[in-house]
């Protein structure tokens, strides 16, 4: 990858819940440069913290969740120190979007859908009346509805899901934003239609040059779409590195264990890989390295002390006790050298 | 949207329609005394079937429905028999109504304007002192006994702001406590239903993509939250505005309004068969027209009810 202008910048993040009188770390020192124009795809299972993460860019986190410390430098200011609505507004839509995972539920079901892309297009892009609606026409046919002159004064009801993750896109993307967050895009749609907003997100990128981050557990999608990946594991980014590093030479005892799980690796007639044990309990301190107590070849170390982050290419790093020079030679499981043959097409692709 | 509401029509004339038959067999089953009046105990058998023959009760029994029938249609309720005998139902409703209405509606208004924003307000301020002052008055208020607090209204204020104890027509200030003493319940629910549909539409996903895409959480709230949050509460208003012509017991008794609350007790009390056949019929139709408008208005505010009762497999 040439050298581009960080165009987001999160530096030792972490963030915080009060949940029921006890207060909960979700994220805990996670750092993260973005590439401007770059896809970058943020994986680990559920409660890895990777929607509050991206969350925490917008100002969106809930009610009971704040920044405890660290910082996130877009455009020359810290939003990690932004907590007024006003400041939030000038962020939204405007330069960061986001869209959710949750099509048929993400549009007011009282609305006609030209009426909510046009708010977006009012809010961020200076036009009203008709030119607002002619906009949102437009829009509308980019994202690939027919017919979108008759399509605008429908309802959602009147739409299949892929069409309203659709219009979520529209709606998205109508706010002209810089960085366009997708939570587990295509998470409840059926796969032909995932595959179509795969696309469609793809061709939006490069019109509208967009910088996107997915969240996903999907790792097809990952392939799919993503310039870099990023693994999260207990509130922190344990591996970061460009698709093809993360998919061909991954580092860390977690990476390896996710990508085992990948049902394309699944071999007929047996059980499909998957994890022991549970994440982390978020409520308590971790120690060492979040992983170890699920990692049955985990070093003494790694009870102990967190590993710092262990560069293995320029744009790959890890944080492993794996990569220290002292550590032992633990190989990654030999399945994954199937990968290269299972999913080289989707990477080959890009 | 027209056809739904001709299809809606059709079905409250068709509900009405077996209401007013169903009203009509019970009421055949009452005691026959009830067609008599005072003067029941002084009558021999013969002229009590000379009576009941008069009045049509003596015709087969598909004649006498026809030809109660032809009387609704015709807007003809009957003649009051015992409650006050000889004179025409509607005559008697005509100078009641006015009363209940005033008092229903003023009451209403009331327990709107001061109940749904305050609800938005306890949604919005949620676990707030506003919150939690509101949910001890709406606690309060359907927990007590409403004889309760409509005593301690018209004995303690009463007595501290020196107002009237009794309705009079002409002196406005004895309105006051009347329409105070009705709208305390209706407040309470309005601000209950009002608290709980704004906190269900503030937690669902569209809200969320409204404020991911910029807007501020006060539009959110007036053109998305407040407008979806009212939809369920629409269905319900026609009703309650229909309703008020019936008055409350309580609070006409308490400070004797000659309105409509106590008329339906009294004349079942007394075996006033046509007075009761009457209230009957008029409270039943006023339902099914109440659900009906709601209906009705529920459409245009929701634009997928249209469809969903279509292909209902109605």
């Amino acid at each position: 990858m040439t050298k581009r202008n960080i165009i987001l910048s999160v530096d030792n993040l972490v963030i915080k819940f009060q949940l029921r009188g006890k207060v909960l770390t979700a994220i805990r020192g996670a750092s993260l440069d973005l590439y401007e124009g770059e896809s970058l795809a943020i994986v680990g299972e559920s409660g890895s913290g990777k929607s509050v993460f991206t969350k925490s860019f917008m100002g969106l986190l809930d009610k009971n969740g704040w920044i405890d410390s660290g910082s996130i430098i877009y455009g020359g200011n810290d939003l990690a120190k932004y907590n007024r609505e006003r400041d939030w507004l000038n962020i939204r839509g405007k330069e960061i979007a986001m869209i959710f995972q949750e099509p048929m539920t993400s549009l007011n079901p009282l609305k006609s859908i030209g009426k909510q892309v046009k708010e977006s297009i009012q809010l961020h892009q200076n036009l009203k009346g008709k030119a607002a609606k002619e906009e949102a026409i437009k829009i509308l046919r980019d994202v690939g509805i027919d017919n979108p002159e008759k399509r605008y004064n429908q309802y959602p009801h009147e739409f299949s899901g892929g069409m309203r993750q659709r219009v979520v896109i529209a709606i998205a993307v109508g706010c002209k934003p810089n960085i366009l967050i997708c939570d587990e895009p295509t998470t409840a749609l059926d796969v032909t239609i995932q595959a179509q907003i795969l696309d469609l997100l793809k061709t939006l990128k490069k019109k509208y040059s967009l910088t996107t981050i997915y969240i996903t557990h999907d790792l097809g999608v990952v392939a799919n779409v993503a310039d870099r990946v990023a693994v999260m594991y207990g509130g922190d980014i344990i591996e970061i590195g460009k698709s093809e590093e993360i998919f061909y030479n991954p580092k860390h005892p977690y990476t390896w264990a996710l990508l085992s799980s990948l049902p394309q690796l699944g071999k007929k007639g047996e059980a499909l890989y998957s994890i022991k044990g549970t994440p982390p309990n978020l409520f308590h301190d971790i120690k060492g390295d979040p992983f170890a107590p699920r990692n049955p070849k985990a070093l003494k170390i790694d009870f102990i002390k967190k590993p710092p982050y262990f560069h293995v290419s320029p744009t790959h790093k890890v944080k492993s006790w794996l990569l220290d020079p002292r550590a032992p030679k633990v190989k990654p499981p030999k399945s994954l050298k199937l990968l290269r043959y299972k999913i080289g097409d989707d990477l080959d692709e890009k | 949207m027209l056809g739904y509401a001709m299809k809606r029509l059709l079905q409250s004339l068709f509900t009405l329609l077996i209401v007013i038959t169903i009203v009509f067999l019970l009421m055949r089953m009452m005691p026959e005394e009830g067609y008599f009046g005072d003067g029941y105990e002084k009558l021999d058998e013969e002229q009590r079937e000379a009576i009941l023959t008069s009045m049509g009760l003596r015709d087969p029994l598909h004649k006498q429905l026809l030809n109660f029938y032809k009387q609704i249609l015709r807007g003809d309720l009957g003649k009051s028999i015992i409650y006050r005998p000889k004179v025409s139902i509607g005559e008697i409703l005509k100078t009641k109504i006015p009363y209940s209405l005033k008092f229903g509606l003023a009451a209403m208004a009331v327990s709107i304007v001061v109940g749904i924003p305050l609800g938005i307000g306890m949604s919005l301020s949620k676990d707030s002192v506003l919150d939690k002052l509101g949910t001890i008055y709406i606690v309060l208020i359907n927990a007590v006994p409403a004889a309760v607090y409509y005593l301690f209204l018209q004995i303690y204020i009463t007595g501290r702001f020196n107002l009237p104890i009794l309705y009079s027509e002409h002196r406005p200030l004895s309105w006051v406590l009347p329409t105070i003493s009705m709208s305390l319940g209706g407040i309470a629910s309005y601000a209950m239903w009002m608290r709980r549909y704004m906190i269900d539409e503030i937690n669902k996903d569209y809200v969320k993509l409204a404020r991911a895409k910029g807007m501020r959480n006060r539009n959110i709230m007036m053109s998305h939250v407040l407008r979806n949050a009212f939809v369920p509460m629409a269905q319900y208003l026609p009703s309650a505005i229909l309703f008020t012509i019936a008055g409350s017991i309580y609070v006409e008794s308490l400070y004797s309004i000659p309105g409509m609350g106590g008329l339906l007790v009294d004349a079942i009390q007394r075996q006033d068969n046509t007075l009761v056949q009457a209230l009957v019929l008029i409270y039943s139709s006023i339902g099914i027209l109440g659900l009906f408008l709601g209906d009705i208005f529920m459409a245009i505010l929701d634009p997928r009810i249209k469809l969903s009762k279509k292909e209902g497999a109605r």
